[in-house]
């Protein structure tokens, strides 16, 4: 690992931190994959995949080298700008998402004070491309999920947004590597102990956002076939699923930094603790997925509105009023 | 002239990010196999040919959430500069600020629970 901070020039660093990133996405997506189908396979007491190579290791590089060659089908009547614009759309902000990411102490493409605004607004510009790609496809599957989508993003960025509240009460900050340092290396000095309901809230938020089960209604594949990207093929549907894949690291290493102290851990602070806990977060997130069921479209929209805003709205005046005492 | 690296980083990235996601396309485009036929190209309709567009109107159901949703996501933007500079603050004018700006956001939501906004079905009082 180099240390950004002695790179004299500010572009170079910024090329540097890019190049780091964009082998971290790549590499993510082929880990994610192998690691969701192996705690799939576990879960369901079958081996997951075990032929390619050992253990099935190089099971993710043989989906990607089929799915870029398959055949990408434009579908008739569909309307060809967007619906190859789409996948480029949700790729694009997630990469810009990392940007403010402290990965360790000096492990930071630039110090942003706005880190966290920054990262709010790239991600949910994933709502738009998934629109375009249901609406631009002619499928009604595909248009019934977007709707689905649209609805289930809005009301869960509400939650999220507030459920972050809290966190900037205490800190007073919006820059990422400021709110890791207000937090010190041992479990009882993170700010989960202090925001147990908010971590909880933005936890789920994440999912949802994510279109992750039990939320994955957008795409659930019992009632709307594949949902928005049923009428992908190949690549453009390989880049949604890394667009997801990539929206949940981002969703989980703001979790850990948030609430679990980021880089810092009890022995030897670095990068290490920090993907320790982003990577226990994503195999929470697998875990969860096959053991609860999908839930109702009521239900979904309910429990953001009926619990998680009033929680939240209590939990933002408990804490000012602690701040404050 | 306005020049900032947090800029140049963001359109970099953008930019790194398009290309991340066209290369593979591009790949696809020229490794992929061709296949031209009629009923390849037909939407997915379960089998069936597909009856009718898809570029129809449907009745969202969801219209009072996007309206809530849009009356909200402005309030909480505003709570942002505020959360930030509140732990800096002096005296207690501030935290009734606070109180009274929230206690009107969560009376949003009373007023739409009472409407019937979040019975299904869905039982609207005009």
């Amino acid at each position: 690992m180099i240390d950004l901070s002695t790179i004299p020039s500010p572009l170079v660093q910024i090329v540097i931190g890019l190049i780091g990133v964009l082998a971290f996405v790549g590499l993510n997506g082929l880990v994610c994959v192998y690691l969701e189908r192996k705690v799939a396979g576990h879960i369901q007491r079958r081996p997951g995949p075990f032929e390619v190579g050992p253990h099935g290791i190089l099971q993710p590089l043989a989906d990607a080298v089929k799915l870029v060659a398959k055949q990408m089908i434009t579908p008739k009547g569909a309307d060809p700008i967007l619906y190859w614009a789409a996948p480029l759309i949700s790729f694009a902000p997630a990469i810009a998402c990392f940007l403010p990411l402290p990965f360790g102490p000096k492990l930071q493409n630039v110090s942003i004070n706005v880190g966290l605004i920054l990262i709010l607004a790239f991600s949910s510009l994933n709502v738009l491309a998934l629109c375009l790609a249901g609406w631009s496809s002619q499928n009604k599957w595909s248009l019934l999920g977007a709707a689905r989508d649209i609805a289930q993003s809005v009301a869960y960025e509400i939650p999220l947004l507030l459920s972050l509240l809290p966190i900037i009460l205490l800190t007073g900050s919006l820059n990422l590597a400021e709110i890791t340092q207000t937090q010190g290396p041992w479990p009882w000095q993170w700010l989960v102990v202090k925001q147990p309901l908010a971590f909880i809230i933005f936890f789920v938020c994440v999912f949802a956002e994510t279109n992750r089960a039990p939320f994955d209604l957008p795409e659930a594949e019992s009632e709307l076939t594949a949902g928005f990207h049923t009428e992908y093929s190949g690549m453009g549907f390989g880049l949604f699923f890394l667009a997801e894949y990539s929206y949940m690291v981002v969703g989980c290493a703001l979790a850990s930094i948030l609430f679990l102290g980021g880089y810092q851990g009890p022995v030897a602070s670095g990068w290490w603790w920090f993907l320790l806990k982003v990577y226990a977060l994503l195999l929470v997130m697998m875990w969860v997925r096959w053991t609860y069921p999908r839930v109702r479209f009521d239900q979904l929209l309910n429990l953001a509105w009926k619990w998680f805003i009033p929680l939240s709205l209590l939990n933002i005046l408990i804490t000012a009023l602690v701040v404050k005492l | 002239m306005i020049f900032s690296w947090l800029h140049v980083a963001i359109i970099l990235f953008l930019g790194a990010g398009v290309l991340f996601a066209g290369v593979p396309l591009l790949a696809s485009l020229l490794l992929a196999p061709k296949c031209k036929d009629e009923e390849l190209l037909l939407p997915y309709e379960c089998g069936l040919r597909p009856y009718g567009t898809s570029w129809v109107r449907f009745g969202i159901n969801y219209y009072f959430y996007a309206l809530l949703f849009l009356a909200f996501d402005v309030d909480v933007l505003y709570l942002y500069p505020v959360a930030v500079y509140y732990p800096f603050s002096e005296g207690f004018l501030p935290l009734i600020e606070i109180f009274l700006f929230v206690f009107i956001l969560g009376l949003a939501v009373i007023y739409f629970f009472k409407k019937g906004v979040f019975s299904w079905p869905r039982r609207i009082k005009v």
